[in-house]
C-alpha cells in the first residue's frame, strides 16, 4: 500500500498540496483583518489543492498496474473521495483558526465539483494536464463571476454563493460524472510516457 | 533558425501561446463595450486581462521548464560540446517570443472593431502595450527557471494560482506606488476614457519585469546551486530600482489624466457644441442633439449658449457652474458611435441646464416637471431611459407627473415664468422646492 502510494507521488502531491494551502492560509493570516477569507482566496486554495493532488491519478505505467490483481473500479474511487477529504479536512480545520476558510458547504461543493472535473479530464488527457481545465475554468469563473442569467451561474459556478442552488447542482453532477467516468475508465494511458 | 521551428512544433510555446490569444480575445470580444471608446481603453482593458494571461504564460513556462527532468536526458546533454546558454536559447526565444506576440495579437483583435470609430491615438498607448508584452516574456522565462529549479507536476499549476494572487493582492495593495511596481496590471480599471497611465509607473514596471526575465534565464541556464542563488540577484536589483524611480504622487498613481485626450473639441459655428478628444468621432452625431435642447432652453430668459461634455478628473473639485454653458455627459455603445441618442435633447434640459456641484439644494421632482414641461411631454422615470440605472426613487416620477400636470393647467406664460423661476433659483444656489406650485 505504502508502495502504491509513492509510485503515484503521494507524498510530493500532499506536501504540495496542504503547504501552499497553508501558505495562503498564513499570508492571510497575517495580511488581512478579517477572519473570514475572501471567497476569492477560497476557491482558488480549492483549485491549488486539487490541482496538486491531480498527478496522482494516474501511475507512472498504467498498463502495469491495470494488469495488477485488484478491484480498480472500487480503488479509482476511493481514490477520488480520499483527495476530496484531504481538502474538506485541511480548510475545515482552518475554521477553528483565525483565518477561517469557509463556509463548510462551500468548500465540500466546490472541492467536489473540481475533483470531479479533474478527474473526468484526466481520463481524457491524463493525469498530468488533468488540472488544466479546471484550475483554468476557476481562476476565470473566480476573477470574473458572473451573477445573471442561468448561462452566467452555470459558467461561473465556482464563484457563487454557497446558497446557489444552480451552482451546487453543477458541483454534483461534475462530482458524480467524474467519479463515474474515472472509476470506469481509468486515466487516459497515452499520457502516462510524460510522467 | 531550424532548431527555432522544431523548438516551436515541440514545445508548449505553441499550444501556451494559442491559448492565451483565445482567452485575451474572448475576454475582450465577451464586453466589447469596455473598450470600444478608443484606443486607450482598449489597451488599459488588454492590461487588466494579463490577470489571465501573465499567470497562463508563468505556468506555461514551468511547463516547459520541467521537459529536460521529465525526458531524463539531462545527464545525455550535459556531455554535449554545446554550453547549457546555447541549448537554452531556442526554448527561451520560442516561450518569449511567442506568448508576446500572442499579446499583440489580442490588441490587433481589438484595434480591428475600434480602428474606424477611434479618433485619438496617445502615444502613451505604445510604451503601455510594450511593456505588457515584456511581463508575459517575464512571465514565461520565470516559469521556465522556476520549473527547472523544481521540476514537479505540481509546479506548474502552483504558480498558476501563485501568479493569479500576485497579480490580484499587488494591484489592490496599500501603499500604491509598490502595487504599481509590482502587478503587471496596475493602472487597468478605468474610470474614464481620457485615462492614462504615467510614464514613471510603466517604466517602474518594466524594470521590475527585466528583472523577474533576467532571473528566470539565470535559473534555467546556471547549473550550479551558486548561480541559481545568483538569480535573486536581478530581482532585488529590479525591485530596488523601480521602487526608486515609481512616482510616488497621488495624481501620477490614482487614474492620472491624460490632458490632450480631456482637451474639448468644439465645432466652428455657434451654438458651439464640445465634447474631449477621444470622442470627437461622435461630435458631428451630438451636435444636432445638443443644439435641439438648446434650442428648448431658449424659451428662458438668460438662457445657455454652449453645450459641454462632462470631464471631471477623479480627485478634482466640480468644475464652477456657468450659466451660459450646459454640461452633459456622452456615452458611447459597443460599436464605438453616440449611445442613447435619445436621450441627449433631455441631458441638456434636464436641471435646466445648470450643472450639479453637490454644494446647492436640488429638487429633482420639480427640476424633472420644469424640464419635461419645456419638451413638452409627459415625464418618464430615468430608469426606462438609461440602462444602467437600477434605482431610483419610487415617488419622485409620480411626484414631477402631478407638478407637470400642474404647470400644462396653467397659462402657458405663467407656467414659463414658473419654470424661468426655478432655473433662477438653482443658479442661485436656492431651494426650488415649491416654485411650480405657488
Amino acid at each position: 500500500m505504502m508502495l502504491h502510494l509513492r509510485a503515484r507521488r503521494v507524498p510530493l502531491a500532499l506536501a504540495a498540496s496542504v503547504g501552499a494551502a497553508a501558505l495562503i492560509w498564513a499570508l492571510w493570516l497575517i495580511f488581512s483583518d478579517n477572519r473570514d477569507s475572501a471567497a476569492l482566496i477560497v476557491v482558488l486554495t480549492i483549485a491549488l489543492m486539487v490541482s496538486a493532488l491531480s498527478p496522482t491519478l494516474a501511475g507512472p505505467d498504467e498498463d502495469l498496474e491495470r494488469a495488477a490483481a485488484l478491484r480498480w473500479p472500487r480503488q479509482r474511487a476511493l481514490h477520488l473521495l480520499a483527495a476530496v477529504a484531504v481538502v474538506v479536512v485541511v480548510l475545515l480545520a482552518t475554521l477553528l483558526t483565525g483565518a477561517r476558510f469557509g463556509p463548510a458547504t462551500l468548500v465540500l461543493g466546490t472541492t467536489a465539483g473540481l475533483v470531479g472535473l479533474t478527474a473526468a479530464c484526466a481520463t481524457v488527457v491524463g493525469a498530468a494536464r488533468s488540472w488544466f481545465l479546471p484550475l483554468g475554468w476557476t481562476v476565470v469563473a473566480a476573477l470574473f463571476p458572473q451573477s445573471s442569467g442561468t448561462w452566467g451561474v452555470l459558467a461561473t459556478w465556482q464563484s457563487q454563493p454557497h446558497t446557489n442552488g444552480l451552482a451546487a447542482t453543477v458541483a454534483a453532477v461534475l462530482a458524480v460524472g467524474g467519479l463515474a467516468t474515472y472509476a470506469i475508465f481509468g486515466a487516459a494511458r497515452s499520457a502516462t510516457a510524460d510522467q | 533558425m531550424s532548431i527555432l521551428g522544431l523548438e516551436l512544433r515541440r514545445s508548449a510555446a505553441a499550444g501556451a501561446a494559442l491559448l492565451a490569444l483565445a482567452v485575451g480575445v474572448a475576454a475582450l470580444y465577451l464586453i466589447p463595450g469596455r473598450w470600444s471608446e478608443g484606443w486607450m481603453p482598449l489597451v488599459l482593458t488588454s492590461k487588466e486581462y494579463l490577470i489571465l494571461l501573465w499567470p497562463l504564460a508563468l505556468a506555461a513556462g514551468a511547463w516547459q521548464g520541467r521537459r529536460e527532468h521529465r525526458a531524463k536526458v539531462g545527464e545525455l546533454f550535459a556531455t554535449t560540446p554545446r554550453s547549457r546558454a546555447r541549448r537554452m536559447l531556442p526554448v527561451l526565444v520560442a516561450m518569449g517570443a511567442t506568448l508576446g506576440l500572442a499579446y499583440l495579437l489580442v490588441l490587433v483583435a481589438g484595434g480591428v472593431r475600434i480602428a474606424s470609430t477611434a479618433s485619438y491615438f496617445p502615444p502613451d498607448v505604445v510604451v503601455i502595450v510594450l511593456v505588457g508584452v515584456l511581463s508575459l516574456v517575464a512571465a514565461a522565462w520565470l516559469g521556465l527557471g522556476l520549473g527547472r529549479l523544481l521540476p514537479a507536476l505540481v509546479t506548474a499549476p502552483v504558480l498558476a494560482v501563485a501568479g493569479v494572487l500576485l497579480v490580484f493582492f499587488t494591484a489592490i495593495m496599500r501603499p500604491w506606488w509598490l502595487g504599481a511596481v509590482l502587478s503587471p496590471v496596475y493602472g487597468s480599471s478605468m474610470w474614464y476614457p481620457f485615462q492614462t497611465i504615467d510614464s514613471g509607473v510603466t517604466g517602474a514596471l518594466a524594470i521590475w519585469m527585466g528583472g523577474l526575465a533576467l532571473a528566470g534565464v539565470l535559473l534555467l541556464v546556471g547549473g550550479s546551486p551558486r548561480a541559481r542563488v545568483a538569480a535573486v540577484l536581478p530581482v532585488l536589483l529590479g525591485l530596488g530600482v523601480a521602487t526608486a524611480i515609481v512616482p510616488r504622487d497621488k495624481a501620477a498613481l490614482l487614474a492620472p489624466v491624460d490632458p490632450v485626450a480631456r482637451e474639448l473639441v468644439c465645432t466652428d459655428d455657434a451654438p458651439k457644441v464640445c465634447v474631449t478628444r477621444v470622442h470627437a468621432n461622435v461630435l458631428e452625431s451630438v451636435t444636432p442633439l445638443a443644439r435641439e435642447g438648446l434650442a428648448v432652453l431658449a424659451k428662458l430668459p438668460g438662457a445657455p449658449t454652449e453645450v459641454h461634455e462632462y470631464a471631471r478628473a477623479i480627485d478634482e473639485e466640480n468644475p464652477a457652474v456657468r450659466d451660459d454653458v450646459v454640461v452633459i455627459n456622452v456615452r458611447i455603445d459597443d460599436r464605438g458611435g453616440l449611445a442613447l441618442p435619445d436621450v441627449v435633447v433631455l441631458e441638456v434640459v434636464s436641471g435646466l441646464g445648470v450643472g450639479y456641484t453637490g454644494d446647492c439644494p436640488r429638487d429633482p421632482a420639480v427640476e424633472r416637471a420644469a424640464a419635461y414641461h419645456l419638451l413638452g411631454r409627459e415625464p418618464v422615470s430615468d430608469l426606462e431611459l438609461y440602462p444602467e440605472m437600477i434605482w431610483e426613487e419610487p415617488e419622485l416620477n409620480a411626484e414631477a407627473v402631478a407638478l407637470w400636470q400642474d404647470l400644462q393647467e396653467l397659462p402657458p406664460a405663467e407656467a414659463l415664468s414658473r419654470v424661468a423661476a426655478v432655473r433662477a433659483a438653482i443658479l442661485a444656489c436656492q431651494d426650488s422646492t415649491g416654485l411650480l406650485s405657488r
